[in-house]
């Protein structure tokens, strides 16, 4: 089994004083896909917020490589190399594509020119529209797009918030195709998905979050042969 | 057409003003929702800062105009640490940064008035001189201010667009968080915005007094004209902000000649209330609008 990239330990997070995630336990091991699934409105994106240094963690610990990261600001943990693809992509719309790479290699600008060369490798529709300001790009290229931002920066764990969400099945597919890529490249891949049907295949271990707490983890198999599971939690 | 190009010469002399002093506002609200009610007590520092330099210190006008925008750098810096940073952490932060900003505004004026008393000096900046276009002279005192203000406004788009600090300045007034999932250091980002917005406001400060006279006071005006640029080019549009500027500075002038002085302030905010009508955003303000 590969040793823990990110370590998750009795980590409690939230907003304003209210606790929206109760003493998480969960790792991310180190080239692998580990899937956090849920309802909406659970924890997920904050759990990734709160890992990324955006929202406060009031008691437990965070480590990556097994030194503590959760006391650390959103810059120095991904300096660090922990990197966050948000959900709804967050490009700067004002830049062009070719900027807004640039800013995914902000913290870390070695070896721009391969990093560069890279993503447009394997996002070749973003080779295309580089000198297109990001605001007018598609859904589906807007995704493309925060995925190749958060490739350029490197970095050891990428951590991908729901990159299906609003788009088109077609494209949804382009984006999963992606991202299963990177898994066999061997990187290190912390996912939220609502729809764990979608992931269950490919995820080396799958985290159930409900109301703030781990309710179930196991292989993405074991989680299909529990429909009780799969009909209480994701409502499928 | 010897009329034009009065006209033209001291609209662009305005504008370019206007420009200079405008950018450092648009900067610091575009980053941090910010409206800077310091920016004119700011603005007449450096022009006092450089006449005392001058004047007292036996500086040269360079190192002098170098000197004022050091710090008033400073002061920019000093609002982010003693008032920004600590206001930023706390809800309201808009309204609270606007209360303050007019409080720290006049002190800055109170100590100018204690320091420099409240009777108009002459600023010794200046450029001897004129250059002659059909029968019109035109002082090389405006040419100087435009020169300045064409290299600043050069310089500010070469910091935005080439320097990954500029990057970083753009994308924190894009999107704050996810400038941060950058690796971008938002308060560093602010200060550095705070510090440049303080520098131009005393060269600004400097031109403006260079072609008046200086009195603690006169930075209400500059800055009011200001907002009206911001305003009119869509908050925190640099760019747009530029451009609103050199068009109102030579909207001002040709309003000073068709109507009179006292009717171009009323022309400019008559314009402010057309523009706000057509386009609430601004000339160069854009609607957020998301494509799914």
């Amino acid at each position: 089994m590969a040793e823990a990239a990110l370590e998750i330990v009795d980590a409690s997070a939230g907003y304003s004083g209210r606790i929206v995630l109760d003493a998480i336990k969960l790792s991310a091991r180190k080239g692998e896909l580990t899937a956090i699934v849920g309802p909406n409105g659970h924890g997920k994106s904050t759990l990734l917020k709160a890992i990324s240094g955006l929202v406060p963690v009031t008691s437990g610990e965070i480590r990556l490589d097994g030194s503590r990261i959760d006391r650390l600001r959103p810059d120095q943990i991904v300096e660090r190399g922990v990197i966050q693809v948000p959900q709804g992509d967050l490009l700067f719309p004002a830049m062009t594509v070719h900027e807004n790479l640039l800013m995914g290699a902000y913290a870390n600008s070695d070896g721009l020119a391969e990093r560069i060369d890279f993503v447009f490798a394997l996002l070749p529709k973003l080779k295309e529209r580089r000198n297109q300001t990001a605001g007018t790009l598609s859904g589906g290229e807007r995704r493309m797009c925060g995925i190749g931002r958060g490739l350029m920066a490197g970095g050891e764990v990428l951590m991908l918030d729901e990159p299906s969400l609003g788009l088109a099945p077609i494209v949804i597919e382009q984006i999963y195709e992606v991202i299963f890529n990177l898994r066999r490249e061997g990187r290190t891949i912390l996912l939220v998905e609502e729809n764990a049907e979608r992931i269950a295949e490919h995820a080396d271990m799958i985290h159930l979050l409900d109301n703030g707490r781990i309710a179930w983890s196991g292989l993405g198999a074991e989680l299909m042969a529990r429909p009780e599971i799969v009909e209480t939690y994701l409502g499928v | 057409m010897d009329v034009l190009i009065q006209i033209v010469a001291s609209g662009l002399t305005l504008g370019a003003m206007y420009a200079v002093a405008t950018i450092g506002l648009s900067l610091v609200y575009g980053s941090l929702n910010m409206l800077n009610m310091a920016h004119g007590a700011i603005l007449t520092l450096g022009g006092y800062i450089c006449y005392a330099a001058i004047v007292h210190a036996g500086l040269n006008p360079a190192l002098a105009l170098l000197a004022a925008a050091f710090v008033c750098a400073l002061v920019g810096l000093l609002i982010y640490f003693s008032a920004a940073l600590p206001l930023l952490r706390a809800e309201n932060f808009e309204t609270n940064i606007f209360i303050a900003t007019i409080g720290i505004g006049s002190v800055i004026e109170n100590l100018m008035l204690k320091g420099f008393g409240p009777y108009p000096i002459p600023q010794p900046l200046a450029v001897e001189g004129q250059v002659v276009i059909g029968n019109v002279h035109i002082p090389l005192q405006n040419v100087f201010i435009l020169g300045v203000a064409i290299v600043l406004m050069v310089a500010v788009a070469i910091l935005l667009q080439r320097t990954s600090a500029g990057r970083a300045i753009r994308a924190t007034s894009m999107n704050r968080e996810a400038a941060q999932l950058m690796g971008v250091r938002v308060g560093r980002v602010y200060a550095q915005v705070l510090a440049l917005s303080g520098a131009l406001a005393a060269v600004s400060g400097i031109m403006i007094s260079s072609i008046a006279t200086l009195t603690p006071v006169m930075g209400g005006d500059p800055m009011l004209k200001a907002f009206i640029v911001c305003v009119v080019a869509g908050l925190g549009n640099v760019y747009g902000a530029v451009i609103a500027a050199i068009a109102l500075g030579l909207l001002e002038a040709a309003t000073q000649y068709v109507l009179g002085v006292r009717w171009s302030f009323a022309t400019l905010l008559l314009l402010v209330i057309l523009v706000l009508i057509w386009r609430p955003y601004g000339l160069f303000g854009k609607q957020q609008v998301v494509r799914l």
